[in-house]
C-alpha cells in the first residue's frame, strides 16, 4: 500500500471496500434485548414509529386516538393499530488482549473484527462499548459507551491502540467489563478460549446482565493443526509453563479430539444462553469471516 | 522343526543393547522446546489416562517400535542366520570332484558336460558357505589332485573350481580316499562328498574311516566307444588289428581304420543298450606304422564323448620273439620250439652271445639274470636281496593259491604239483617281507611263497622259489599253458607281434638318451620337460587327454605315442549302484545335497527397508484430521 493509500484509509484495520461492505451489515441478535432508551432496533408492537405492525381488539383504557376509525366504520366494532416499537441496542465487545492472542494473527483479526461490529452497531445506532484485557488485577481498557457515526473514529482509535500482552483471562475481562457496564443487548466475546477458567460462570454473568452472548473463537493454524513431532517441551507463551509431551504426533488425535470437545462445550454453553458461537481460523481473511461464516450462520444480516 | 539356525550366536548378547535403548527413550533428557498460546488443551490431552497409561504410551510409540525392531533384525543379521540344508554339514568338508573322461559326456538336451553340472553343485555349495566351514577341493581322475587345502575363502575355491578340466582318464577312486584319510589328520573330517557320474569302480579297496556322501550325478546321453585296440602279429608282415566297440544305447555305425593316414578299411556296427562288439582288420607291414582307427554314428544319433571315438595304435617292425633258455632247460626249450613266431637261443651248435638283448631269458641261473631282456623266468633262483628270508627244505611242497588274474598263471591248474626242494620262509618271515623287498607273491605254496614277481624300472623278472625239474609241474598240462602264458606276456611286454593301444595317465617307459632332457608336446599343445634317467628311459610322462604326444629333443629323432582312453567303464556310462568299500557299502545319495542357505543378506535388506519405513513414517505429509475435512477454514 503506498503512503497516498495509506492517508486515504479511514483506518488500517480495515480496508476502505471492506468498511463499506461492513457498513451495509447489521447484527442480528436472537432476542430482544434492549434498552427502554429509544432505538433503531425494532423491537415489536405498540411503539410510536410510523411504521404499521399489527391490529388488537380495543379494552377500555386505550388511547382511543390509535382506534382505526375506517375499521370501525366498516364493522361497528373498535379496533387498534398498533406501530412498530423500536429501542436502543448495546453492543459490548469484549477483547482477549492477553498474551496468547499474539501469536498467528490473532489478535490482528480480533481487532479487525472488533472494528467491523462497531462499525455495524455505530451504523445502526446501537451504544458501543469496548474492553480489552489487560494483565492480572489490572481493570481492562475500556472504551466507554459510544453511539453514531461519528463514534466510528473514536473506536478505530482505541483498537489501534489496543496491544496485546499480560496473562488475564477471558472471564476475569467480562467480570471486569460487566463491572462498568450497565445496558442489555448484544456482548461480543472475541476470544481463543483457551484458558483455565470456568467461562461458564461468565457467561451466566452476561446473561443475567440482559447480554445476548456472540462467542467467537478465534484459532491460529498451529492450534487448529499443530505441527509436532516426537519428543517436546511445550511452553506457555502467557505464564512460562512448561509441559513435556511424548511423541506429540501420535497424541494429535486425542489433541484434536480435546479441541472439538471444548468447542462443543463452548457451543453448548453459548447455546444453552440463547448465544452463539463460532470458531474461525485466524489465517481467513477477515471478509471470508465477515461475508461468508457470519453471514452464514445468522451473526448479521 | 528346526527351521532356522545361527552360526554366530554368541552375538545375540548384541540384544542387551535393547535396554539402554528402553532407557534413553523413557529418560530421554534433551527436548526442543516449543512456545505455545496456551497449554490448556495439551495439559488436557497429557491428563488423558489414555495416554498416561505407561502401557499405551509405549504402545503409541511407533517410533520406538521401529527403533527397536531395525536393532533387533541387525543383530539377527550379526548372528548369520541360515536355513538348514538336507544334509549334515561338518565344519571341515572334502568334496571329491570326479573328473574322468565320462564326465565330458554331454547332455543332448542341454549340451552341458557332467562335470559342469557337478561344478555348478559345488559353486553353489561354495557360495552358501558358513563362516566357520571350511572345504577343500580334491580332483579325481586316475589319481588324485588336492585343488585346495581346508579354507573358507570362496575366491581361491571358486578359482580353482573354475579350473577343473575333464581328463581322458580311466577313475581311480583309491588315490583320492587316500588323499582325503591324510587330510583327515590336519582336520577333523567326519564325512566327504563325492560328485560323480557313477562310472567308477564298484570296488574301492579302502577302509573308510569317515562318511561318504556319494551325489550321483544325472545320467548324459547315449555314448558308443572304441574300448580296445590291439593288434597280433600273424605271419613275418600281417597283423591282425582287432578292436571292441561298446555302446550304452541302440546305435549304428562305422569304424574306419587309417593306415599312416590312408585309410585301409572300414567296418559297420550295430549294438544294442549294453552290447559289445569286436571288429576285426588285417593290415599288412613290414615296417613300423601308425593305425587310427575313427568311431563313426548314424548323422541323426547322438554321441556324448568324444574322446572314445578315436584311437591309435603304433605297430612296431614285423620280427619274431628272441628268446633265450638255458640249454639244460630241456622241457623249456621244447615248448619253446614249438611256439610259432619264436626265434629260440642259444642256438644248437652255435656261440653263445650274452650282449645280444633279448626278449625273454628263461634260465637257471642266477648269472643270466645280467642278459638283457624284457622279461626274465629264473628258475628256481632265489633272488638275492631276499636270501635271507628263505631257507633250503627238503619237504615236500603244494601250491595252496596263485593269482589267477596274472597274464604268466591264465588258464593254469596248479593243484596237483608237487614240489621237493623248494626254499621256505625262515621263521617269522611272511608275504609282507617280501614285499617290502619289492617283490609280489603271485603263488604261494603250504611252505610259503613259490613265484615271485619284480618289475623295475626296464625289466619284468619273475622268480619260482623251486626248480621246475624237481617238481611234477613240467609232466602236467599247466606247463605248456605256462610256458604259452610267458611268450604271450613277453609279447605284450616287449611289444612284438602283440601289441595293444597305450592307454591314458601315464605315457609308457620310452628307451632314449641317459641323462638327456627331452620336451613332450600334448595334443592340447601342452609341454612337458622331462629328463631321462640314468638307464636311458623317459618315465612318468602325464597323458591326460587321448592324441598323439611327440617326444623332442636330447639329440635324438623326434617319437611319438599315442594315448587312448579304451576303458569300458568310461565309455559304457554305465553307473554303477553302489559303491563297495573294505568294510562297508556307499550307496547313491536319495536326495540332492543341499547346503545351509545363509539368510543374513535378507535380514539386513529387511533392517534397511524398515529403515526407509521409518523415514516414511516420519516425513510424511500430515493428513489432515477428519474433523477439518469438511470445513477447512471454519472450526
Amino acid at each position: 500500500m503506498t503512503d497516498v493509500q495509506a492517508r486515504a484509509q479511514l483506518t488500517p484495520l480495515l480496508s476502505n471496500e471492506t468498511l463499506a461492505r461492513v457498513e451495509r451489515l447489521r447484527l442480528r441478535p436472537n432476542r430482544r434485548l434492549t434498552n427502554r432508551a429509544r432505538g433503531e432496533h425494532s423491537v415489536g408492537t405498540g411503539g410510536a414509529t410510523i411504521d404499521f405492525a399489527d391490529y388488537r381488539d380495543y379494552v377500555a383504557g386505550d388511547d382511543i386516538r390509535y382506534v382505526d376509525w375506517n375499521i370501525f366504520a366498516r364493522l361497528q366494532r373498535p379496533y387498534l393499530k398498533l406501530y412498530a416499537h423500536e429501542e436502543e441496542l448495546h453492543v459490548v465487545i469484549i477483547l482477549d488482549a492477553s498474551s496468547s492472542m499474539a501469536s498467528e494473527g490473532k489478535f490482528e483479526r480480533v481487532r479487525q473484527l472488533a472494528a467491523a461490529f462497531s462499525t455495524m452497531a455505530l451504523l445502526g445506532t446501537e451504544q458501543v462499548s469496548l474492553f480489552a484485557t489487560t494483565g492480572t488485577g489490572e481493570r481492562p481498557t475500556t472504551l466507554q459507551s459510544c453511539s453514531g457515526r461519528s463514534a466510528t473514529r473514536l473506536v478505530f482509535e482505541f483498537l489501534e491502540s489496543v496491544s496485546p500482552g499480560g496473562d488475564s483471562t477471558i472471564d476475569t475481562a467480562i467480570a471486569s467489563a460487566l463491572r462498568v457496564h450497565r445496558g442489555r443487548g448484544i456482548a461480543i466475546v472475541l476470544s481463543d478460549f483457551l484458558t483455565t477458567g470456568d467461562v461458564s460462570r461468565s457467561f451466566n454473568l452476561l446473561n443475567s446482565a440482559g447480554l445476548e452472548l456472540f462467542a467467537l473463537q478465534l484459532l491460529g493454524p498451529n492450534e487448529i493443526e499443530p505441527d509436532l513431532t516426537g519428543d517436546v517441551r511445550l511452553v506457555d507463551c502467557e505464564t512460562g509453563r512448561t509441559l513435556d509431551v511424548s511423541s506429540a504426533r501420535d497424541l494429535l488425535d486425542l489433541y484434536h479430539e480435546h479441541r472439538l470437545a471444548q468447542q462443543t462445550w463452548l457451543s453448548s454453553q453459548c447455546r444453552r444462553r440463547n448465544g452463539r458461537f463460532e470458531s474461525v481460523s485466524s489465517d481467513n481473511t477477515l471478509e471470508s469471516i465477515l461475508f461468508e461464516t457470519l453471514l452464514r450462520r445468522g451473526w448479521v444480516r | 522343526m528346526n527351521w532356522l539356525g545361527f552360526s554366530a550366536i554368541a552375538n545375540a548378547w548384541w540384544l542387551l543393547l535393547l535396554v539402554p535403548l528402553l532407557v534413553f527413550y523413557f529418560l530421554k533428557l534433551k527436548r526442543p522446546r516449543v512456545e505455545i498460546s496456551s497449554l490448556v488443551l495439551w495439559q488436557s490431552v497429557v491428563n488423558d489416562q489414555r495416554v498416561n497409561s505407561p502401557f499405551q504410551k509405549f504402545r503409541r510409540n511407533i517410533l520406538l517400535w521401529l527403533q527397536m525392531a531395525v536393532l533387533i533384525l541387525l543383530i539377527l543379521a550379526a548372528m548369520q542366520p541360515f536355513v538348514p540344508g538336507a544334509a549334515e554339514q561338518a565344519d571341515y568338508q572334502p568334496i571329491l570332484i570326479d573328473c574322468s573322461a565320462s564326465m565330458g559326456a554331454t547332455d543332448p538336451v542341454t549340451g552341458r558336460t557332467r562335470l559342469e553340472v557337478a561344478k555348478e553343485r559345488v559353486f553353489d555349495l561354495i557360495d552358501n558357505l558358513n563362516p566357520d566351514q571350511q572345504i577343500s577341493l580334491i580332483a579325481v581322475h586316475s589319481s588324485a589332485d588336492r585343488l585346495t587345502e581346508f579354507t573358507g575363502n570362496r575366491r581361491i575355491l571358486h578359482d580353482a573350481l573354475a579350473a577343473v578340466r575333464v581328463r581322458d582318464v580311466r577313475s581311480q577312486l583309491e588315490d583320492a580316499f587316500r588323499l582325503t584319510q591324510a587330510l583327515a589328520k590336519t582336520a577333523p573330517v567326519e564325512s566327504a562328498v563325492l560328485f560323480s557320474d557313477g562310472n567308477i569302480p564298484d570296488k574301492v579297496r579302502f577302509a573308510l574311516p569317515f562318511l561318504v556322501n556319494y551325489q550321483q550325478l544325472p545320467a548324459a546321453g547315449p555314448n558308443a566307444g572304441i574300448t580296445a585296440f590291439n593288434a597280433r602279429l600273424t605271419s613275418s608282415q600281417d597283423w591282425d588289428v582287432f578292436l571292441r566297440v561298446e555302446s550304452s544305447a541302440d546305435v549304428s555305425g562305422q569304424i574306419v581304420l587309417l593306415q599312416d593316414g590312408q585309410q585301409t578299411g572300414e567296418q559297420p556296427f550295430v549294438l544294442g543298450s549294453g552290447e559289445s562288439q569286436q571288429i576285426a582288420f588285417r593290415v599288412t607291414s613290414e615296417i613300423s606304422t601308425k593305425l587310427e582307427a575313427r568311431l563313426t554314428t548314424g548323422n541323426t544319433q547322438f554321441d556324448s564323448l568324444a574322446a572314445d571315438n578315436v584311437a591309435w595304435l603304433d605297430l612296431p617292425p614285423a620280427r619274431p620273439l628272441r628268446v633265450y633258455a638255458a640249454p639244460q632247460l630241456d622241457s623249456f626249450r621244447r615248448a619253446l620250439t614249438a611256439t610259432p613266431g619264436v626265434d629260440l637261443f642259444p642256438k644248437p651248435k652255435q656261440p653263445e652271445q650274452r650282449s645280444v638283448p633279448y626278449d625273454l631269458v628263461i634260465s637257471d641261473e642266477s648269472a643270466d639274470e645280467e642278459l638283457i631282456a624284457a622279461v626274465h623266468f629264473l628258475v628256481g633262483v632265489t633272488p638275492k636281496d631276499t636270501e635271507s628270508l628263505v631257507e633250503p627244505s627238503s619237504a615236500l611242497t603244494k601250491f595252496l593259491d596263485w593269482d589267477r588274474t596274472t597274464p604268466l598263471l591264465r588258464h593254469m591248474q596248479l593243484r596237483d604239483v608237487e614240489i621237493a626242494d623248494a626254499v621256505q620262509p625262515v621263521g617269522g618271515v611272511d608275504v609282507r617281507d617280501f614285499e617290502e623287498a619289492g617283490y609280489s607273491v603271485v603263488a604261494t605254496g603250504s611252505n610259503g611263497p613259490l613265484i615271485l614277481r619284480k618289475r623295475s624300472s626296464s625289466r619284468l623278472t619273475f622268480h619260482t622259489l623251486f626248480h621246475t625239474s624237481r617238481s611234477t609241474l613240467e609232466f602236467r598240462v599247466a606247463f605248456p599253458v605256462l610256458v604259452a602264458n610267458l611268450v604271450q606276456l613277453v609279447r605284450q611286454e616287449a611289444a612284438v607281434g602283440d601289441v595293444a593301444g597305450v592307454q591314458t595317465g601315464v605315457l609308457p617307459a620310452v628307451d632314449l638318451n641317459a641323462g638327456a632332457t627331452y620336451e613332450i608336446t600334448g595334443p592340447d599343445d601342452t609341454l612337458q620337460t622331462v629328463l631321462a634317467d640314468e638307464t636311458g628311459q623317459l618315465r612318468g610322462v602325464t597323458a591326460n587327454q587321448v592324441g598323439r604326444y611327440r617326444i623332442s629333443g636330447g639329440d635324438s629323432e623326434q617319437r611319438s605315442i599315442a594315448a587312448n582312453l579304451l576303458s569300458s567303464a568310461e565309455s559304457t556310462l554305465t553307473p554303477v549302484s553302489s559303491i563297495e568299500f573294505d568294510e562297508q557299502t556307499v550307496a547313491p545319495a536319495d536326495e540332492f545335497l543341499t547346503t545351509n542357505r545363509p539368510v543374513w543378506s535378507i535380514v539386513t535388506f529387511l533392517a534397511f527397508g524398515l529403515l526407509l519405513v521409518e523415514w516414511w513414517f516420519f516425513q510424511r505429509p500430515r493428513t489432515r484430521h477428519p474433523s477439518q475435512a469438511s470445513a477447512p477454514k471454519s472450526v
